[in-house]
């Protein structure tokens, strides 16, 4: 750790040094690999993609001579017995081949095609363009690299620059005169060179560019940047892949794959789409299985202890398929000097061969992740509400109301869109909808927060209770209606009704004039018409 | 061309065809050379407004009545645009805020800051105050009634407001007793008949007497309803004939018929369609509290002396409901449920009672 934060402290005052020197005044983006070793892309590059952590013991002075002897003194070191603690735990996990991923066969079939093809055409059309996208810890990442290892291509990222004031030292000017480099310069020169040329110190010649971490600017609608400019100029002049990685969000405004890559965007540039899925709770397993054995082995035996099967279990059941995440709460759970985590017993039924059965799972009490359920499954839960054997509910309305508690009136909207199908008798629809009306009033009381809550709760615990036979069957999500009022006169009308129309309220127009003077302005208009076909 | 309903609008205070009274004092208030805020409150088409407008011509002269009518544009708080059309004359400005739905405070003080900050150029022989007539007051938010509030007494040296209101029960207090109530009564039966024959007479057409009762009856006293009413029908058939067909509000008729849907079948699956129907009254522009009132008329007027009692408690329930509440749809849906229950419970015991 120590010789980590030295690399920090001195590559920044070589940076300063480098800056004041006229031969490189260029600001250059600062890029970091994922493994968090350090490179400045003129001067120094470690050996990251090794996977050799940097040793801990290394003379100040040393560092201080050319690189190049540095590197050479990392290589001989590499080739000595592995330190006793990593500097991140997760490397010894990390896949290594593409049967090590947990992915899909399929969607690694797809990546590693989108590849080929980048090698077969590589030599008329480098600039390849492919977006992975998929929930967070599918594997999205991994895959990438996995099989960029298989390709012989070296991964370069974008990671975004931390803001850091250049001084623009200018011939005799006092210096002071600073400014921020913009980040959206940084990305494009970071696009258009690091495809074009190699590291000095790199053995591979092929590059692959990985943009995950999105610059801010593009994200801002209220900035007018063009991505779509900045892809066509990538397109031309790139020459190499590149590979955007998006996670999926829930919602629009944050959702970049929605909003940075329309579909005319991808059909423009070929834009390979690859949409990775959770992963599957079968395929959890088997890598549990081996993250286990890795844990076995002699160097990390110190560390871990074997966890029960019910611990894993459970943390299968509890990561939702996000295997990154099933990886941590692994580590933790089984580190030496712990007590067993407590876990928590989930009532749900398991479709499994086309009939339901009933099965006991659990997952941990303390930790795993948020379980957030979207709308869509919230309201299939409401609308058809299911029973155990003590006709309890089994998905409590407590927990429906806590992950909505958030936006009551957009759920109470969308259950009153779609309850009434699922209702047989109107008796039951009488006190459903008795209880949105209730819920409806309580939640426009916006001087005490909490109502709002009790009135969803009123609402779902409602219409849940309510229904004793739901109709199953398809039926649509609805979404709830706006009401926009608009105006219904026409021109001819608006003119009957003279200046004094734009004093008359949209209601009232409605209420009192429409009908007549619609029936009149016909009339007039037929009227007119006929005379002036008389005149002709 | 203009409607009959224009065309014929009373000018002057002096020529107004009932409330004699009345007009003579609101004559009488606009000789002294001040006066204070006025609402006036009545039903719909009782001739608020045309008493505004006469009392503006009282004060003003002739010059009121040339009006132009402007979009104007606002900006909330939150940075949104409304637009509100207003109508106005040298002297006057007209502006219905509550079609600027819950951003009418923001229309409130806007406007009135606007009007009230400059002064009439030209002071002798006028006024030095302009008038804002608001119309549908009652419709405006609480939020927008005290903002009001404020600002009547802030710019009362500038400015007078007459608010035009149907009931005054949506009016704060505040408000309430700073304005000056002038109350306008629906006219009653023989002056709307007298008021439509020489209209008739006006216009070169003989109106039969059984015509114009029959017209007074379906307007509900309301005065502008059976000018537009007794025009439409003019339209439809020439020379009027005693019986002949009188046209009705289509929002009326789709209601009759949602209301006969009802009690034709009651289950879940005719209630969303109900929903429907309901949905394309209020994207019209139907206010609910009409909705329900006409749904509510129609559904007692069709069910059996048994159950009417239980409909009018649930319907007072549920209007009530809906006032607090925020979507109207859900309340207007509640009270059709529940009379379909009551409706079916009472069928099915009819039944039973048949067969003994």
């Amino acid at each position: 750790m120590s010789a980590r934060k030295k690399t920090w402290a001195r590559s920044a005052f070589s940076e300063m040094s480098l800056s004041v020197s006229p031969a490189t005044t260029e600001a250059t983006p600062v890029k970091r690999s994922r493994t968090s070793s350090y490179t400045t892309t003129t001067t120094r590059v470690s050996r990251s993609q090794t996977g050799k952590s940097t040793p801990t013991a290394k003379p100040l002075v040393e560092e201080d001579s050319v690189d190049l002897t540095v590197l050479s003194d990392k290589e001989e070191d590499s080739q000595g017995p592995p330190p006793e603690v990593k500097e991140n735990w997760m490397d010894s996990f990390a896949p290594t081949t593409s049967e090590d991923l947990a992915v899909h066969p399929k969607k690694i079939a797809e990546l590693r095609d989108w590849l080929r093809h980048c090698v077969a055409v590589g030599k008329k059309f480098p600039a390849q363009m492919c977006l992975l996208t998929g929930p967070t810890g599918a594997g999205k990442t991994a895959t990438l690299r996995v099989l960029a290892k298989e390709f012989g291509y070296q991964v370069q990222e974008w990671i975004n620059p931390v803001d850091c004031e250049v001084v623009n030292a200018l011939g005799d000017q006092v210096s002071g005169n600073a400014y921020v480099g913009s980040h959206l310069e940084a990305f494009k020169s970071f696009l258009l060179r690091a495809s074009r040329y190699k590291s000095l110190l790199e053995s591979q010649n092929k590059r692959l560019l990985l943009v995950e971490d999105f610059p801010n600017v593009l994200l801002d609608e209220k900035q007018d940047v063009n991505f779509e400019e900045l892809l066509d100029e990538y397109s031309s002049y790139g020459k190499s892949p590149l590979v955007f990685i998006v996670a999926d969000s829930k919602s629009r405004g944050l959702n970049i794959s929605y909003r940075l890559f329309p579909d005319q965007l991808k059909a423009k540039h070929r834009i390979e789409h690859i949409s990775f899925n959770a992963i599957a709770s079968t395929i959890m397993q088997k890598s549990m299985k081996a993250f286990c054995s890795v844990m076995q082995q002699p160097q990390n035996k110190a560390l871990y202890k074997l966890p029960s099967s019910s611990v894993v279990d459970s943390i299968v059941v509890g990561a939702q398929g996000d295997v990154r995440n099933a990886l941590i709460n692994l580590h933790l759970s089984s580190l030496k000097g712990v007590a067993n985590m407590p876990t928590k017993k989930l009532d749900i039924s398991v479709a499994s061969k086309g009939r339901k059965k009933k099965a006991t799972q659990s997952t941990l009490k303390s930790i795993g992740r948020d379980e957030s359920i979207t709308l869509m499954h919230a309201l299939g839960r409401v609308l058809n509400p299911k029973f155990n054997d003590q006709k309890m509910l089994l998905h409590s309305p407590e927990e429906l109301t806590e992950s909505f508690s958030t936006e009551p009136r957009n759920f109470v909207n969308f259950v009153h869109a779609n309850y009434l199908p699922h209702f047989k008798d109107i008796e039951e629809v009488v006190s459903a909808i008795d209880d949105l009306g209730l819920a409806d009033a309580l939640l426009n009381e916006y001087r005490e927060g909490a109502v709002s809550v009790t009135g969803l709760n009123i609402a779902i615990r409602g219409v849940m209770l309510a229904n004793s036979a739901p109709v199953s069957g398809w039926m649509p999500v609805k979404g709830p209606k706006r009401i926009n009022i608009k105006s219904l006169a026409t021109l001819a009308e608006q003119k009957l009704v003279g200046v004094g129309y734009a004093g008359i309220s949209r209601t009232h127009y409605a209420t009192e004039y429409s009908s007549f003077v619609k029936s009149i302005a016909s009339r007039l208009s037929e009227v007119n018409s006929s005379q002036s076909m008389e005149l002709n | 061309m203009a409607l009959w309903v224009d065309k014929y609008r009373p000018r002057e205070l002096a020529k107004l065809d009932f409330h004699k009274d009345q007009a003579d004092n609101l004559r009488n208030l606009c000789k002294q050379s001040d006066f204070p805020h006025l609402m006036f409150y009545g039903p719909s088409g009782a001739g608020k407004k045309t008493r505004i407008m006469c009392l503006l011509r009282e004060m003003y002269g002739a010059g009121v009545e040339r009006l132009r009518s402007e979009t104007m544009t606002f900006t909330t708080p939150s940075n949104r645009k409304i637009e509100v059309m207003t109508v106005s004359s040298n002297y006057h400005l007209e502006v219905n805020p509550s079609d600027a739905g819950m951003y009418d405070r923001t229309v409130v003080i806007d406007l009135i800051k606007q009007v009230a900050q400059t002064h009439q150029i030209e002071i002798n022989g006028q006024r030095e105050f302009k008038v804002i007539v608001i119309s549908e007051g009652d419709e405006l938010t609480k939020d927008a009634q005290h903002a009001l509030r404020r600002t009547m007494e802030k710019y009362v040296a500038t400015c007078r407001i007459i608010i035009s209101v149907n009931s005054t029960s949506r009016i704060i207090p505040a408000i309430r007793s700073r304005c000056l109530g002038i109350r306008v009564a629906a006219p009653n039966e023989t002056e709307i008949v007298s008021i439509l024959q020489s209209t008739c007479k006006r216009e070169g057409l003989t109106l039969p007497m059984e015509l114009a009762k029959r017209v007074v009856d379906k307007s509900e006293r309301n005065l502008r309803r059976a000018l537009l009413m007794l025009e439409a029908s003019k339209v439809a058939k020439a020379p009027f004939t005693a019986n002949q067909e009188i046209p009705d509000l289509d929002w009326q008729v789709f209601l009759r018929e949602t209301a006969s849907q009802i009690i034709s079948e009651q289950t879940p699956g005719k209630l969303e369609k109900i929903r429907e129907r309901l949905y394309e009254l209020l994207t019209q522009g139907v206010p609910p509290n009409l909705i329900f009132r006409g749904l509510v008329e129609q559904l007692v007027n069709n069910c059996d002396m048994s159950i009417k009692a239980k409909t009018l408690e649930f319907a007072a329930e549920y209007e009530h409901r809906m006032q607090s509440g925020a979507k109207h749809i859900f309340h207007l849906e509640a009270f059709v449920a529940q009379f379909m229950n009551i409706y079916k419970k009472f069928l099915s015991e009819l039944v039973m009672t048949d067969d003994f």
